[in-house]
């Protein structure tokens, strides 16, 4: 078609229209065509050979197939963009450990009780499976990875300091977080600068994450100025007072370059860090890292959800993929690429999970991270933990510079708590 | 039946038989012009104006960007007002936007100057110092990051090195907004400079060869003819810069944003957009970012106007009244002065 002016005023007017189509459209629609179902997930959530497997069928739902798009970036932004406009909107998508940030929502999900999940529940770990279950009892979520955490420490450097090096003696040596302190002390000792966490919030995280409950009770009940958490707040504060955290805070080049150059002996992290960490920032120390229980006990940190949006085409054939997706054996796949720590227990005796892992000196890793995520007490995540954590970590990092002290800094966070809880209607 | 017939029935006749007398019909004959200048305001519509009117009709409400918007009026607003967080984030924009425009605008003066008079390789010079400019700023955050790090940043290599001590650049409240503003002064110099040449080019060089007959030095010529002949352009620079300044974002949305906290260590980055990102984006609380939004644009409108007042103003008017007050105080001195001799 060439472009005479009589075409260029037909095109204009009908991308006007199509335009003002756009917005005007009130209809209710699902994304992707009839015998789609479209999946929003975020890069390195799921297997690329499994979803390459449903996107030329599901198993379980005969004449439908999967199209996944990876949403990069603001990935929740996106989703709430989506179920806003409602019109659109993704079959089926996935959802991270700020699962309860959507359960105001959760009319917006199908209830995955009406779809038959309860016959899976035996399948996965009780805790994770609670997660995805609003204080109505409404399932709007299932689960897929886990972050059970371990402490990670560098064989070499606790040989050089004169330190237990196996994982069994260490796991003695710091089974609890004061005994931790005492070899982090011996360590710097020895190894002057070595740390044993990145920045002063990893500790307040870490230490959270193993704890029965958090901020908020299911009755919906601030808890999060007492005892268990304060006492989190006075750890971290204490492994800065003793000089062994390297002061690298979340997102700084530094972040990286304590783990490159060797600084970060010893680190208390979820599953996934082993990847985020020491295996993109330090390649060079490979063979050298080893993994045993976290002082403190058994946690757990991260880990994802998939939900159906009420808006989907096919919810019976969703939850076939779904489950399909989640069963023991394909988790166990997914493991390996790209490293999602199963929620299915029967996965951690899978042959394809329990190989030795060369980059931890041919350590079989999942032993003891499968042992924490089978030992987690499980925690009850309120809508607001994220609005509650972001003021305590904000706080914990100005007394890490040395702008606040530790109560003042704990005051100030409790109070902009309680503005933000009262605003938002809770307390 | 028969009075609709009889309402129907004068409407049919008119259209069909024009009366003669009756003007043609100037929207249908402009019909396709309207047509062809319509996309631009569609989509101006569609994306432009909807969004303004929307974030008004959102800051009166709490809304967490699925669920219903309840309505809870001027609540946003005094919660924004008694917000320290807020206040906080307007102080430390505004010690970023002074830290980077003010040596930014000068520099970018002396640079146009010399820029002028340069003799060689002027394509190349505009060319370099317009470079940064049009370099992503997420690249350059992310250099500049490198630089500034705490523990393995450039100049802190470069401190020691010379026997002095590190500064804990990102994560002291000063350091980072040094390190902001340093970056925003690097992007903007060059365009600003550009932008200078082309005022400075306007000036006729009659005015220059003048006053060199007069006997005025290169200094003088800047300062008694570039900078006064230049003000309207300073202005332009000024209140775009101002604009820009109260909208900084990105600088510390790359340096901090991968953190839980955007700005930075003790929200010593946080400006108002990153807490206006923070609000809507982060925790989901649209209504209370549209109003932060509406906050900055009448602190921007606000701004303008000083700026405005300290820079610009009508040419003619401040000069007539600068000649009227010149005059006046001439009469004054004379008249005391023959006060003086009269005494005598």
């Amino acid at each position: 078609m060439s472009l005479t002016r009589r075409n260029f005023l037909a095109l204009t007017a009908g991308g006007a229209a199509a335009a003002t189509g756009l917005t005007g459209c009130g209809s209710q629609t699902s994304l992707g065509a009839a015998d789609e179902l479209s999946l929003w997930a975020w890069t390195g959530s799921v297997n690329d050979d499994l979803i390459a497997q449903a996107a030329k069928g599901i198993p379980g739902a005969t004449g439908k197939k999967i199209a996944l798009t990876r949403i990069g970036g603001d990935y929740q932004t996106k989703l709430l963009t989506s179920l806003a406009g409602k019109s659109m909107v993704p079959d089926i998508v996935g959802m991270n450990d700020d699962v309860a940030t959507y359960f105001p929502n959760a009319d917006q999900f199908y209830d995955l009780h009406e779809l038959g999940a309860d016959k899976f529940k035996d399948k996965f770990l009780e805790w994770k499976w609670k997660l995805g279950i609003t204080p109505e009892n409404r399932m709007m979520a299932f689960p897929m990875d886990t972050g059970p955490t371990a402490l990670f420490y560098r064989r070499d450097i606790f040989d050089k300091a004169g330190l237990p090096t196996e994982p069994a003696e260490v796991a003695a040596a710091a089974s609890e977080w004061a005994s931790y302190i005492e070899l982090g002390k011996k360590l710097k000792q020895a190894v002057p600068g070595a740390a044993i966490t990145d920045n002063i919030t990893s500790v307040f995280r870490y230490r959270l994450a193993q704890l029965p409950k958090r901020y908020m009770t299911p009755e919906g009940q601030y808890i999060g100025a007492e005892d268990d958490i304060r006492q989190a707040w006075d750890l971290a504060v204490q492994v800065v007072k003793e000089g062994l955290s390297a002061g690298a805070q979340d997102g700084s080049t530094d972040a990286n370059a304590i783990i490159t150059n060797g600084r970060l002996a010893a680190f208390v992290g979820a599953v996934w860090w082993a990847q985020l960490g020491p295996k993109n920032a330090a390649p060079k120390s490979k063979g050298n890292w080893r993994v045993t229980p976290a002082p403190g006990g058994p946690g757990n940190r991260g880990g994802s959800f998939l939900a159906i949006t009420k808006y989907c085409k096919d919810p019976e054939a969703a939850f076939a993929f779904i489950t399909w997706l989640e069963s023991a054996q394909n988790q166990a796949q997914s493991f390996l690429d790209p490293v999602l720590f199963p929620s299915t227990p029967a996965s951690y005796t899978d042959p394809k999970m329990s190989a030795p892992d060369e980059f931890f000196g041919g350590q079989k890793i999942v032993d003891v991270f499968a042992e924490s995520a089978k030992k987690y007490p499980g925690a009850y995540f309120s809508p607001y933990d994220t609005t509650i954590n972001t003021p305590l970590c904000d706080e914990l990092v100005n007394v890490e510079i040395g702008s606040k002290t530790s109560d003042q800094a704990w005051r100030d966070a409790q109070r902009q708590i309680d503005r933000e809880l009262t605003r938002a209607g809770v307390i | 039946m028969a009075v609709s017939d009889a309402l129907r029935s004068p409407a049919v006749v008119s259209t069909q038989e024009p009366a003669p007398s009756k003007p043609p019909n100037k929207f249908k004959q402009a019909f396709p012009q309207y047509v062809a200048v319509s996309p631009f305001f569609v989509l101006f519509a569609v994306f432009g104006a909807f969004p303004v009117f929307f974030s008004i009709w959102l800051s009166f409400h709490s809304w967490d960007g699925i669920g219903q918007m309840t309505w809870v009026g001027l609540e946003q607003y005094s919660y924004l007002l008694t917000d320290p967080t807020f206040w906080k984030s307007i102080t430390n924009t505004l010690i970023i936007w002074v830290l980077s425009t003010v040596p930014m605008l000068l520099l970018a003066l002396v640079i146009a100057n010399s820029l002028h008079n340069a003799t060689r390789f002027r394509s190349f010079y505009r060319i370099a110092y317009f470079i940064p400019n049009i370099t992503s700023v997420v690249a350059v955050t992310m250099v500049f990051g490198s630089v500034f790090s705490n523990n393995f940043g450039l100049l802190n290599a470069f401190l020691t090195s010379i026997g002095l001590d590190k500064i804990e650049w990102l994560s002291q409240p000063w350091g980072i907004k040094i390190a902001i503003a340093t970056i925003v002064a690097w992007r903007w110099t060059g365009y600003n400079a550009i932008i200078f040449l082309a005022g400075l080019q306007a000036i006729s060089s009659d005015i220059y060869e003048a006053a060199k007959v007069d006997g005025a030095s290169s200094r003088q010529q800047f300062w008694q003819i570039t900078v006064p002949l230049l003000r309207p352009v300073i202005l332009f620079t000024a209140v775009t810069s101002t604009i820009g300044g109260l909208q900084i974002f990105t600088e510390s949305q790359v340096l901090f944003g991968a953190s839980g906290s955007i700005g930075g260590p003790g929200d010593g980055g946080l400006t108002i957009v990153s807490y206006l990102y923070d609000n809507a984006f982060g925790s989901n609380q649209f209504g209370y970012g549209a109003a932060i939004g509406w906050a900055l644009f009448i602190l921007i409108v606000l701004f303008s106007i000083i700026n405005w007042r300290l820079i610009g103003g009508r040419d003619d008017e401040r000069i007539t009244k600068r000649v009227a007050r010149r005059a006046q105080r001439k009469i004054a001195a004379e008249r005391a002065g023959t006060e003086y001799t009269d005494a005598h």
